[in-house]
């Protein structure tokens, strides 16, 4: 039990020095839409609402996994270093003011990979091994 | 007592106490409320701006995620919700530059108003920079409240410091003012003389108000003992005050202060009227020196003595009066310390005037007006061998004054002396200095002369007008005259020297006189001194030979001229000095009596006498024993007692003693001698009259004292033939004497023709040398057992 302790405490601070190395999840887009790759600002304020148009010009719509998705706390976790309880009290408040909308969920990455493959603007993010010839990698915290 | 004045209300101690508290108070809490409304400014202000910064803080993530988002929607909820808050006037969100939302309040601002501006950072990147949010205070809004505020925290203070006032107030009342009151009140109706004490307030007992109370008491008790005493001591003072008054102004003695310049401040009647002090009209101020003081200057130096050295001084002083009148006054002076002086003032002008004639008395002999002794040294007390002019001292002396006066009274010598003076003074020579130093004696002084030769004629002169009969009580009296001279300075440096010198050359007059020849003066001369320090031995030895027994008795028969035969024997004392050999009588019998060996002397003389006789008489010589007796001896010496006791001792009857007394006897004190004698005579002892016919020899004298016998002096026997004077002397003695019932007893025969005339004149008894010179008692028996052998062959 101490052995794994101490290993758990390791990992929590080597975490912010590896973040890329250490996720295991990439953010994928349609590859037709043309985005090449995106910064980590990017990804939060696209994901967070601050703007949904990219650089290009393009309308970008982030999907979300369900709030019981392991892999959606670990991504908020490494992106903006939030648990979803902050993250869903952000979008509380936001929600209230009716101009800005959380992102689309959907019900698994298999479903967001789908999503991805068929709409042109959407965002998401899934496991590195869901990754295949439908989607593009955007974004990865391991760069 | 003071009067009592009501307190005003504004001097009342209430009054006082409150206003000083109010205003300190009041002083005190302007002060503190100052502090306290800037105190109060800041901390609102203070808290003003921690409000609006809490405020801030309540909205800020909201604030960061709408400029987050860029929800101008949610952004506007954020700045109306903080503009609910009245201290908020403006509240503006920007998003970067951009102004998201805005609300402010429509009021007029006229205060700076401070702002608020605050950075909004993401939610999701920590120190970025996404917007700002800015807030203005309302600032009128805080500042009224403030305000507000501060006037109430000065209010309440103020309040608060009424009440403190007031409480102060009251207990100053009550626990200091009332009790003090309450004291002043009663210490205002207080009567101490009467014994009145102030009550302690109550509860108060310890309190410096009672202590005060205390003090209070104390101190009117202290006030009222001291009253008391000055009262009663400046009662005694007026008392004493008036005492004195009454002695000042009634005593006899002037009494007066002055200072030591004389100027009079105060003086009583009798000074006025002893020193003749004029009464001047116009002014009070006196001096001393304004009436007629024969020496006012030796007055005013008592003065100044007196207040110089602080002592008592005091003169006589002589008053002249302007009826030429005079009066000596007695000032005493005493400095009273102050500068001045008290003097006191007695008339002594009796005493002076004793004093002044006896003093003059006391250098003069009343008698003849000359100087007395004392007057003599006095006037040469000053002599210097030196520088003194030469002098003679004359010293004149009267023979037989003594007796004279002793016979005839005082009365008769002092007029003899007063014509021996008369004669000093009016004989025609010049005398520079009379005197008379003692009962006859006058010593004239005569200056310059110091040559024997030079003043022989004047004291022989002197010596003549001198023994001239005197008449006094028209009686003829003559009297002899001796002069003894002394020279200053050859006999002597000084007057006493001067008067022993003529003193001795007198007495060698006198003695010379008495033993043999005529002398009338005698220059004093340094042997004369001589024989005196020989009888001054003399006088020595004498004593030492009354007790070695140096001094013996000698014994003349006397024979009856009738019988032939003994009757009895005269005791005569003889002196055989051990180097000097047989003494006469003569000499040593005055000194004896000069040197009051006489008594002791004579009381031997009687007891051998008296033992010898009455051996004899044991021995069948039936004879009696004659012995001299000295006036000094009587009666004293040889009081009728000591006689008979010693004949009583010696178991013999009056008759055989006899008793030989010389005219010197009955010149003395009559009375005493008349007694003495007879007295003896009561007793049955015989007395014998001694040299008559020498001196006074007075029939007067046979006749007043009651005699047995007289003895006729040899000095009439032994010139005595059948046809001279003496021999009708002694034929008249012996008559008269038969007249009178008395036995005769002739001194000095010597020869067988004196003795058949003394037979012849019916002369009873003789004694001489022609039956015997005196002899020794072991030698008397065989005189006397041949004297009355002879006595068979007598009568023819």
């Amino acid at each position: 039990m101490k052995t794994l302790r101490y290993l758990l405490l390791a990992l929590l601070i080597a975490a912010p020095a590896l973040p890329a190395g250490a996720a295991d999840w990439v953010l994928i887009a349609n590859p037709k839409a043309g985005i090449g790759h995106l910064s980590q600002d990017d990804v939060t304020n696209i994901y967070l609402g601050r703007y949904r148009r990219l650089a290009s010009g393009l309308t970008a719509e982030p999907i979300d996994l369900p709030g019981d998705s392991l892999l959606k706390a670990r991504f908020y976790r490494q992106l903006v270093d939030k648990n979803l309880a902050e993250i869903n009290a952000y979008w509380a408040r936001l929600v209230f003011s009716g101009k800005t909308r959380p992102p689309r969920v959907v019900a698994s990455e298999e479903d967001a990979v789908q999503f991805v493959a068929r709409n042109l603007d959407a965002l998401a993010y899934v496991d590195k091994s869901m990754v295949d010839a439908r989607v593009s990698v955007v974004f990865s915290m391991s760069e | 007592m003071l009067a009592w004045e009501r307190t005003s209300w504004s001097n009342g101690i209430v009054f006082r106490s409150l206003a000083a508290v109010a205003l300190i108070t009041m002083l005190l809490g302007g002060i503190s409320s100052f502090v306290i409304r800037a105190q109060v400014v800041t901390r609102d202000h203070q808290a003003a701006q921690q409000r609006l910064s809490e405020l801030l803080d309540t909205v800020e993530s909201t604030a960061s995620v709408a400029t987050f988002a860029n929800d101008d929607q949610l952004a506007r909820e954020v700045v109306q919700g903080l503009l609910r808050s009245s201290e908020v006037l403006r509240v503006v969100i920007y998003s970067g530059e951009i102004e998201l939302a805005r609300a402010e309040r429509s009021v007029d601002a006229n205060a700076i108003q401070p702002t608020v501006l605050r950075p909004l950072f993401s939610p999701f990147k920590k120190g970025q920079v996404i917007g700002r949010i800015r807030l203005d205070a309302n600032w009128d809004e805080i500042s009224r409240r403030v305000a507000a505020n501060s006037r109430n925290a000065v209010l309440v203070l103020f309040g608060q410091l009424l009440l403190v006032i007031a409480g102060t107030a009251g207990m100053v009342f009550l626990v200091v003012v009332r009790p003090i009151k309450a004291t002043s009140d009663r210490l205002h109706r207080l009567d101490p003389a009467n014994g009145g004490a102030l009550e302690v307030p109550e509860g108060h007992a310890r309190t410096e108000i009672g202590r005060l109370v205390g003090d209070i008491n104390e101190l009117t008790g202290r006030l009222l003992s001291t009253l008391n005493q000055e009262r009663e001591l400046r009662e005694q003072q007026e008392i004493s005050q008036r005492k004195y008054q009454n002695l000042f102004d009634h005593a006899s003695s002037g009494i007066f202060v002055a200072d030591k310049n004389g100027k009079l401040a105060s003086y009583n009647p009798a000074f006025v009227k002893l020193t003749w002090l004029p009464r001047s009209a116009t002014s009070q101020l006196h001096w001393l020196t304004d009436t007629g003081w024969d020496n006012s200057e030796k007055l005013l130096e008592l003065l100044g003595r007196s207040a110089d050295q602080q002592i008592a001084c005091a003169g006589d002083f002589l008053l002249r009066g302007r009826r030429g009148d005079e009066r000596w006054l007695h000032i005493a002076v005493l400095p009273l310390g102050d500068g001045s002086m008290q003097g006191t003032v007695t008339d002594v002008t009796e005493r002076k005037r004793d004093e002044i004639s006896a003093r003059r008395l006391a250098v003069t002999d009343s008698l003849t007006g000359f100087a007395n002794r004392e007057g003599l040294l006095q006037a040469f007390a000053g002599l210097n061998a030196k520088e003194s002019e030469a002098l003679t001292v004359i010293m004149v002396d009267l023979e037989g004054f003594k007796q004279l006066n002793d016979a005839k009274g005082f009365h008769v010598g002092d007029q003899l002396l007063l014509g021996v003076a008369g004669r000093i003074r009016e004989g025609g020579q010049a005398f520079d200095f009379l005197s008379r130093i003692g009962g006859d004696a006058f010593v004239l002084v005569v200056s310059g002369l110091s040559d024997q030769e030079a003043l022989r004629p004047r004291v022989e002169a002197l010596h003549e007008q001198l023994r001239d009969p005197y008449v006094v009580d028209q009686e003829s009296i003559q009297i002899g005259v001796r002069i003894g001279i002394a020279f200053f300075p050859g006999d002597g440096v000084d007057m006493p020297q001067l008067l022993r010198g003529a003193e001795l050359a007198l007495n060698f007059v006198r003695e010379s006189n008495r033993s043999a020849g005529f002398l009338a003066y005698k220059f004093f001369e340094p042997q004369l001194q001589v024989v005196v320090e020989h009888r001054r031995r003399l006088e020595d030895e004498l004593r030492v030979a009354v007790n070695c027994g140096e001094l013996r008795l000698a014994f003349q028969p006397i024979v009856d001229l009738n019988t032939g035969t003994l009757a009895g024997a005269e005791a005569l004392l003889r002196w055989q000095h051990a180097e000097r050999g047989f003494i006469s009588p003569d000499v040593f019998i005055p000194l004896a009596e000069r040197v009051g060996l006489i008594g002791e002397i004579g009381r031997r003389v009687l007891d051998e006498a008296c033992r010898q006789v009455a051996e004899w008489r044991r021995d069948g010589l039936d004879i009696y024993v004659s012995v001299n007796v000295s006036v000094c001896q009587i009666p004293d010496d040889l009081s009728p007692e000591i006689i008979l006791s010693m004949l009583d001792r010696h178991g013999l009857p009056p008759q055989a003693v006899a008793i030989e007394i010389t005219e010197g006897v009955l010149m003395s004190d009559v009375s005493i001698a008349q007694r003495w004698i007879e007295q003896l005579r009561a007793a049955g002892l015989r007395i014998y009259l001694d040299d008559f016919g020498t001196g006074y020899s007075s029939l007067s004298y046979l006749k007043r004292f009651p005699m047995d016998t007289v003895k006729i002096d040899k000095s009439f026997i032994v010139d005595m033939n059948s046809s001279n004077s003496d021999c009708t002397l002694v034929e008249t003695i012996i008559t008269m004497a038969g007249s009178l019932g008395l036995n005769v007893v002739a001194e000095g025969i010597e020869e067988a023709s004196q003795l058949a005339l003394l037979r012849r004149l019916g002369c009873g008894y003789g004694q001489g040398y022609f039956f015997s010179r005196p002899v020794f008692a072991d030698d008397f028996v065989a005189i006397a057992r041949r004297i009355n052998s002879e006595s068979g062959n007598f009568g023819a």
